[in-house]
């Protein structure tokens, strides 16, 4: 038997807080305009390097989609002096991990390694980021490594139901596309193509270099000077336009999969671009709405009704408006009862119903979990980049918690009411239409069929 | 050098402190020693049921309060289930150390009384959502329960997955519930791992006041975990919902921790991970007749198991893929391994294994798997030794004895269903 011997009824009072500060930032230009910034930490023997280029595939036209990640793809295929085989085999006797890639508002390159071996892995990130080779035959390996990523979407739900909303949310437009492109602009792609969106956007004064972990900020930028000082400068690419058109009124697509045990929902609308001047006020209330799992949306389609393992909402904060969306994998059966539920959860969002209690919760959540979030080597090079990135002031981070603390409930119902509108929404459903189909159409409203690439179901 | 320290309460309980102030946090970690190995075939996916259950409340706890209290002071949280064991963690500010007892000490010690068949109902709902997304409605989905029941006989623990099948959950009772809760859900089976910023007397104190009192349990059923050998390699070939065909194999070895089992650790580098490592090198960028190829081996506690998949691409037999695996294999064993491999290998676990250490949170959960599988957290401090002390020989000689026909069970999925 167990028995009582402390108060176990309420829970027990916190201690004083501990203070925090973010970590500190050392700065510095170089000559060519690249900007490097260095967190210091000694804590554990790695160190995280990036370079980060600010162009990504909201530069990619709708005939060459995926041209941004291909680049990326190709830069491990051999840079300055090495192969491929000779770079990998390097970067593995450093300790290190080499990563490349693009994402919708820049390419990267990374290193992750041992901080014993500092300088030559600063210098392979700078070969691999500006002497990079571009072989044809590493076109021929990356392309064709790509057809079949592609192929292989065409069985995952989840990734379907995501390229239709943002098909049908954005059209041709660059946020229309997918990052990693389509099988017909794939196979178009040249290597004139990539050596175009190479030159042209990989240039120092289009970059940033961040080094976190174990170094002091005198060596780091000694190594990156020796590194990367010789990158040429060139012409600032211009930046392209996202130009969505808003949706006007509430309409439904399916996208059947006749084998489906579970319905892929997306719900949404176009959303807000990171520079929003609402940002930290969207941030709190959609943390509250459907952002963490003790959210609205998560609990009352999870725990409250068993309809589903997990549901969210997102704003997609990228340079220009990316999407608002609340996704949901539920079982067939309740498909039309979880986009009710949904419906019901943003429009009480915005009627200002909001208890004093969940908005200190998530506050508190959003406050006190910043400095587990930013622990490791490769958390804070992160946060550096998004500085970076999206220009936020160099004291961003140490005003976030109170900048997070400073928003009320009169501004979560304001920016509720700005930014979402359950009245105009795409509803995108990626599941068993034989099934679905009825009772969604009782929804009421404009209930369309496509293909898994999006094309028009007749009939 | 990590400062540890392992001490025993009076039921059992064994506690696990590593001090470390270097952010204001700390990491609050259980290890329950009872897994999916522990149920009884019929009655499969129980722990991991249980585990949400967890979740739902205790007497002083409110459903779903538990995520409520660590959200609201800004901790994050979460559970997971494996063969071996299942594990509880959130990280905390540090001023919120009672909190984080309180709440794990409660649903140790007073879970019962707050069950009831609605939270079952629900959590069972939502358990076969789980099972949904990510095994019945996802390709290769179900790749993984094939291949255990392929390779271990029906009465042997790691013959089912975690999530279990969806009649056994079906089937779960709220007695099912109690008395899996009442078998396994112990002081005395269980560690817990502290790490972070707290002074070590103040934490010990509230260890006692919060555990101190909770009783150990009676004695524990009995499991066999001596595997008995296959008898011969196991091939099984399954229509699938995918577009691309795929091998799957599972090597038998030796459990986690063996010489033997670190030196294939280090020979799944050499075969996989990146464009240099065997297999990615012939069958990826040379031949290019994989889209991608991964080799490794499991922290299993009863017996060891090194995984290895490669994905065909379009048009490419899977045959082919098998016969130049199996090239590559012959030709290491025959051949061995170079000095260069050897020191790749020991590096990337030595990264991989300073990144784990990096965050508290994954390091208190390293150290509460050390405590309870070797009852020894110090072996954190000396866990790359072995590594580091391996011999391109003996990362030849575990591939020759362990990577042959006879000890191996191969399943494909192919297109085509």
């Amino acid at each position: 038997m167990t028995k009582m011997t402390i108060d176990r009824t309420t829970p027990p009072q916190p201690g004083p807080p501990r203070p925090y500060r973010f970590p500190h930032i050392t700065r510095a230009t170089l000559d060519n305009g690249l900007r490097v910034l260095v967190a210091e930490n000694h804590s554990a023997p790695i160190l995280s390097l990036r370079t980060i280029v600010k162009s990504g595939a909201d530069h990619d036209v709708a005939e060459l989609a995926g041209l941004a990640s291909l680049t990326a793809d190709i830069l491990d295929e051999g840079a300055g002096s090495r192969d491929a085989l000779r770079l990998a085999e390097d970067v593995g006797l450093l300790g290190g991990a080499l990563g490349t890639g693009a994402d919708w508002d820049a390419s990267y390159v990374s290193i992750d390694v041992l901080s014993r071996n500092a300088l030559p892995s600063i210098s392979i990130l700078g070969d691999v980021t500006y002497k990079a080779n571009l072989p044809a035959d590493g076109l021929d390996r990356v392309r064709s490594e790509r057809l079949m990523e592609l192929l292989q979407q065409r069985d995952e739900p989840a990734t379907i139901a995501g390229k239709r909303f943002a098909g049908l949310l954005y059209g041709t437009g660059a946020y229309g596309n997918s990052v990693a492109g389509n099988p017909e602009s794939i196979a178009r792609i040249t290597l004139d193509d990539i050596r175009r969106f190479y030159g042209s956007n990989y240039l120092p004064n289009n970059a940033a270099l961040v080094i976190s972990g174990d170094v002091t900020p005198e060596a780091a930028i000694d190594f990156a000077r020796r590194s990367f000082g010789e990158w040429a400068r060139g012409a600032e690419p211009a930046r392209p336009q996202v130009t969505p058109a808003p949706i006007d009124s509430s309409r439904v697509y399916i996208i059947d999969r006749p084998q489906a045990v579970q319905s892929e929902i997306r719900i949404g609308h176009i959303g807000v671009a990171r520079s929003s001047e609402d940002y930290f006020a969207i941030s709190v209330m959609n943390a509250l709405l459907g952002g963490v799992f003790n959210s609205r949306i998560n609990l009352n389609l999870r725990e409250r009704h068993g309809y589903t393992y997990g549901a969210r909402s997102t704003f997609a904060f990228r340079r220009e408006a990316g999407p608002f969306v609340v996704s949901a994998p539920v079982r067939n059966e309740v498909t039309r009862e979880s986009v009710d539920e949904v419906l019901l959860e943003l429009r009480r969002i915005r009627s200002g119903d909001i208890e004093d209690r969940e908005l200190e919760d998530t506050k508190n959540y959003l406050i006190g979990v910043f400095p587990a979030t930013v622990q490791s080597a490769s958390d804070i090079a992160s946060r550096l980049l998004d500085m970076e990135l999206y220009g936020l002031p160099e004291d961003y981070f140490d005003h976030y918690r109170e900048n997070i603390d400073a928003v009320d409930k009169d501004e979560i119902a304001r920016v509720a009411n700005k930014y979402i509108d359950p009245e105009r929404v795409l509803i995108v459903i990626v599941g068993n239409a034989a099934q679905i189909r009825e009772p969604l159409a009782t929804l009421g409203y404009p209930l369309h069929e496509m293909d898994i690439e999006g094309n028009p179901v007749v009939g | 050098m990590l400062q540890i320290e392992q001490y025993e309460l009076g039921n059992g309980l064994r506690v696990v402190l590593n001090e470390d102030h270097s952010a204001p946090l700390v990491a609050v970690n259980l290890w329950y020693h009872v897994g999916s190995k522990n149920e009884r075939p019929g009655r499969t996916g129980f722990a991991h049921l249980f585990e949400h259950m967890l979740f739902s409340g205790s007497e002083h706890v409110g459903n779903n309060e538990h995520f409520r209290y660590v959200q609201s002071v800004g901790g994050v949280l979460n559970g997971t289930t494996f063969f071996d064991r299942t594990n509880y963690f959130e990280t905390l500010p540090s001023n919120y150390l009672a909190l984080g007892l309180w709440l794990e000490s409660d649903r140790m010690g007073f879970f019962l009384p707050a069950l009831t068949q609605e939270k079952l109902d629900i959590q069972r709902e939502v358990v076969k959502e789980e099972r949904r997304q990510r095994y019945d409605n996802v390709p290769y989905g179900t790749a993984f329960e094939r291949m255990l029941h392929l390779a271990y006989d029906p009465d042997y623990s790691y013959h089912w997955p975690t999530i279990g099948s969806m009649d056994d959950l079906q089937a779960a009772s709220l007695d099912d519930i109690r008395d899996f809760f009442a078998t396994w859900y112990r002081p005395d089976n269980c560690v817990l791992t502290l790490v972070g910023d707290f002074i070590p007397a103040e934490a010990k104190a509230l260890v006692e006041e919060y555990f101190g009192p909770i009783a150990p349990g009676g004695s524990f059923p009995h499991f066999t975990l001596e595997r008995k050998p296959m008898g011969g390699e196991r091939r099984e070939t399954v229509p699938a919902q995918v577009q691309l065909p795929r091998l799957y194999r599972l090597y038998h070895l030796p459990k986690m921790g063996t010489p033997e089992w670190i030196h294939a650790d280090l020979l799944t580098t050499v075969l996989s991970g990146d464009k240099a490592s065997r297999l990615d090198r012939s069958l990826v960028f040379e031949k290019q007749i994989a889209q991608d190829v991964a080799a490794y081996v499991l922290p299993t506690e009863a017996t060891g198991m090194l995984m290895l998949q490669a994905t065909a691409k379009e048009g490419v037999d899977i045959e082919a893929i098998e016969r130049a695996i199996d090239e590559e294999i012959a030709r290491l064993a025959r051949d061995g391994i170079t000095a260069d491999e050897l020191t790749r290998a020991v590096n990337r676990a030595e990264i991989e294994y300073a990144h784990q250490l990096e965050n508290y949170d994954s390091r208190a959960d390293l150290v509460g798997m050390l405590s309870t599988y070797f009852d020894d957290p110090t072996i954190v401090n000396t866990w790359l030794d072995p590594y580091r002390a391996s011999t391109t020989a003996d990362v030849a000689a575990v591939s020759a004895k362990y990577l042959v026909p006879e000890n191996r069970a191969t399943s494909f999925f192919l297109p085509g269903k």
